[in-house]
């Protein structure tokens, strides 16, 4: 069984671990994911304090009577839309690729959800301030919640030919 | 205080149209928690004996639990009403995501009384309540009506539970259908829906459910998934869903076959896992919350049938519909499934209903109507019936329509001896002659034969309870055991838990996702304490409602007719096994002889006499 290894994590501490994602990326494989929708609720825990799917940083769209269920995450876009129609600068890339929202400078205006085609931005109901997903500084709980591993956190080392990745060592 | 309970109730009386919400009182949750225990209270505090169900004086009650709409595994919600088809309590579950939504909009509860004078249906967008027309949608099938609403509100996220045509006609095994593929089936809520003139309820919320204590109820998630994790027949559900229960139900002689005449099937394997896995799925569809995933998803895309999707016929269906109407191809089984899901009729009912009809077909008692051959293993004949009945179609429909009780009083002679039912609700797909603690669990079921309020068969072909052991065939040993496992699954439908969770989660552990999320502490046995006194409430109210101690009883073709085939065969529970059983049940929950709860028992229960 696969569930056994699921970690959610309570009221908003997020512990970043020292292992940055680095161009890592969250790897959907549709196939597999039953609608539980354990990700959304592990989401919203860690990120609201409560529990609640419409709260949570992406997605599950049921296709066809829910025949298929389709997960959508923040690509965390090179050129995304979000970030250059934010009329105050608010939301920035980091060198590690990750597209995040600075809700100081935030002014809640919600031109990057307007822009967003596939709806990852929205406007916090209680803050006003526009909320993503930030990928959990490495450590996504969706990833780590998913009782059926249709979400896949894949890093540069894990994807890298063995032969670079000796090299790398070297 | 987070607590994980939303705190208040919504009313909506449908004849003035006034909409109010209460907060929920406090000894209200000291005493029934959630759930059923919420809907028992509400139930007898609201209608009084002698209220036709279907008048606009019963009300209808989607109830949710502290737990629903949390990470605590394979939670759901039920609807709570007096049955139409038993006129007695009635509880129905259902899983997907519709109670959760109600938990996220803010209630713990909707209480739906009276009856609008028009077709209407509830649009609850958070606090925003609205009753709006649905003449429009009045006669659709339910996934038409769902996708309809949907499109009116633009938004297709939000939740719905529907009635079809056999709601709208009040056939009083009218189900409700909570979203894709997940109903609320059993005894007629689709009918007390109809009767309101209530054609569905779409509710969007978003709020968060807070718990009390998020680090430790998130460690007791965790506890729970572990428990889940190391479960064997977890890991069952999750292959082959309760499909794969067809062939065990076929090598213990318990499979309904022709009527309930025989407890096995010769084609059982064409239609469990191994037929369906054939024929049918593709992938794993999960209820909200739920890591056990016991639905697979698929679509039947070839033969006669083909071309529609299709969840899992799970093992009730599968075994009322297939093998107890002789039928043995899987598609044919899912096609007339899919039938009943859009008209809105239950499956079980169903299924006992048509298999009562043939069998009083061959034996002469009704004929058959105008081109159709009333013959077991006859699909046509089936799918007639289905849409008879959905529809109230005059003649066979109208008269099988108002459930295989009523519809054998009125048709006389023998039609009565081949009736399978307890109190009307039609007998569950698990023949209880190779297992009188099942039968037990049949006569003293509180909304009527009903196998899940106190599943005692893996006990019993075990041969153990409690360390002891225990003859499945015997009536001796069976009373204290269908008594705990009817307090437990009771007290556990408060929270509102799915029956498939307990085979993993322990109480220690539901105890623990209730202390922390609710701040109330709780020990594991509080399901015991809490559950008994739902039994004893819901005894009451029906005792009141007009039932007879005498109809805690069998259907006459398990007490008069040996098994014919399996590992029991030549076994029947005899009205002296019944006897003593029942005495010993009585006994054991300080019920009189006459089986009505003693003035103790009530008080020490906290029952108001």
């Amino acid at each position: 069984m696969l569930f056994s290894s699921i970690i959610t994590k309570p009221d908003g501490f997020i512990e970043p671990k020292g292992e940055t994602a680095i161009n890592a990326f969250i790897h959907i494989h549709f196939d597999k994911c039953t609608g539980c929708r354990i990700c959304q609720l592990a989401c919203s825990m860690a990120l609201t304090g409560g529990y609640n799917p419409r709260r949570s940083r992406l997605a599950i769209h049921p296709k066809t009577e829910h025949l298929y269920h389709l997960p959508v995450v923040c690509s965390q876009c090179e050129n995304a839309y979000c970030m250059q129609v934010c009329p105050v600068g608010a939301i920035t890339q980091s060198r590690d690729g990750i597209v995040s929202i600075d809700t100081e400078t935030c002014v809640g205006c919600g031109l990057c959800g307007k822009y967003c085609p596939v709806d990852m931005v929205h406007l916090d109901p209680d803050t006003k301030k526009a909320v993503k997903c930030e990928l959990c500084q490495g450590k996504p709980a969706c990833v780590a919640a998913c009782p059926s591993e249709a979400l896949e956190w894949v890093t540069p080392a894990a994807t890298a030919p063995a032969a670079e990745k000796e090299n790398f060592h070297e | 205080m987070n607590n994980a309970y939303a705190g208040r109730f919504l009313f909506i009386d449908l004849t003035h149209r006034k909409i109010r919400t209460q907060p929920v009182p406090d000894t209200l949750k000291d005493l029934y928690i959630g759930g059923k225990g919420f809907g028992a209270s509400l139930l007898a505090e609201s209608v009084p004996p002698g209220t036709d169900p279907l008048s606009p004086d019963n009300v209808l009650m989607f109830m949710t639990g502290p737990l629903t709409g949390t990470a605590a595994p394979a939670m759901r919600g039920c609807v709570v009403f007096k049955s139409p088809l038993t006129h007695l309590f009635s509880d129905s579950y259902f899983g997907g995501s519709f109670s959760h939504e109600i938990k996220y909009a803010g209630y713990d509860g909707i209480i739906i009384s009276g009856r609008a004078d028009t077709p209407v249906y509830l649009w609850i967008d958070d606090d925003h309540v609205e009753i709006r027309d649905a003449a429009r949608l009045w006669g659709r099938d339910i996934l038409e009506t769902g996708a309809r609403i949907k499109s009116a509100i633009k938004d297709d996220t939000v939740k719905t539970a529907v009635i079809g045509p056999a709601g709208e006609h009040q056939v009083p095994f009218a189900l409700i259908g909570c979203e894709f593929n997940r109903q609320a089936g059993r005894a007629g809520g689709g009918a007390v829906m109809g009767s309101k003139n209530l054609k569905a309820v779409a509710v969007r919320g978003t709020r968060l459910v807070r718990v009390h204590d998020p680090r430790g109820f998130v460690r007791a998630c965790e506890t729970a998934l572990a428990e889940l994790a190391a479960s064997p027949d977890i890991q069952t559900l999750t292959q082959g869903g309760t499909a794969a229960s067809v062939e065990f139900a076929n090598e213990t002689g318990l499979l309904p076959s022709l009527n309930y005449q025989y407890g096995t099937f010769e084609k059982a394997a064409a239609l469990g896992d191994q037929g369906q896995g054939t024929h049918l799925w593709l992938g794993t569809n999960a209820c909200m919350g739920c890591p056990i995933g016991c639905a697979r998803i698929g679509a039947v895309r070839t033969g006669k049938y083909k071309g529609f999707v299709s969840d899992i016929v799970e093992y009730e269906s599968a075994a009322l519909m297939g093998s107890n109407l002789g039928i043995t191809d899987v598609r044919a089984v899912a096609h007339l499934v899919k039938l009943c899901d859009r008209l809105g009729l239950d499956t079980m009912s169903c299924g006992s209903i048509i298999g009562f009809a043939m069998e009083s077909a061959q034996k002469g008692l009704i004929p058959s109507p105008a081109g159709i051959d009333l013959d077991f293993g006859n699909v046509a004949a089936a799918q007639y019936l289905i849409d008879a009945m959905g529809h109230r179609k005059e003649g066979l429909g109208d008269l099988l329509s108002k459930g295989v009780k009523a519809a054998a009083l009125e048709i006389g002679g023998r039609a009565e001896e081949i009736a399978q039912h307890t109190k009307g609700l039609e007998t569950p797909a698990w023949g209880p002659r190779g297992v009188s603690g099942m039968g037990l669990a049949y006569m003293t079921a509180d909304r009527g034969g009903c196998h899940q309020r106190g599943f005692t068969v893996p006990h019993e072909l075990a041969g153990q309870w409690n360390g002891k052991k225990i003859d499945p065939l015997s009536p001796e040993g069976k009373a204290g055991m269908v008594i705990a496992l009817q307090n437990y699954s009771a007290g556990t439908d408060t929270l509102v838990k799915c029956d498939f969770g307990t085979f993993g989660i322990s109480a220690a552990t539901y105890a623990d996702l209730l202390s922390s999320a609710t701040g109330r502490q709780s020990a594991p046995d509080i399901f015991d304490q809490v559950g008994e006194r739902i039994w004893n409430l819901t005894r009451r109210f029906n005792l009141a409602h007009g039932m007879d101690p005498a109809q805690d009883t069998l259907p006459r073709r398990f007490v008069q007719e040996p098994l014919p085939d399996g590992p029991a065969r030549g076994h029947k529970i005899s009205e002296a096994d019944m006897a003593v059983m029942r005495s010993a049940y009585y006994a054991g929950r300080g019920w009189a002889s006459s089986g009505i709860p003693e003035p103790d028992t009530l008080k020490r229960l906290e029952i108001d006499p």
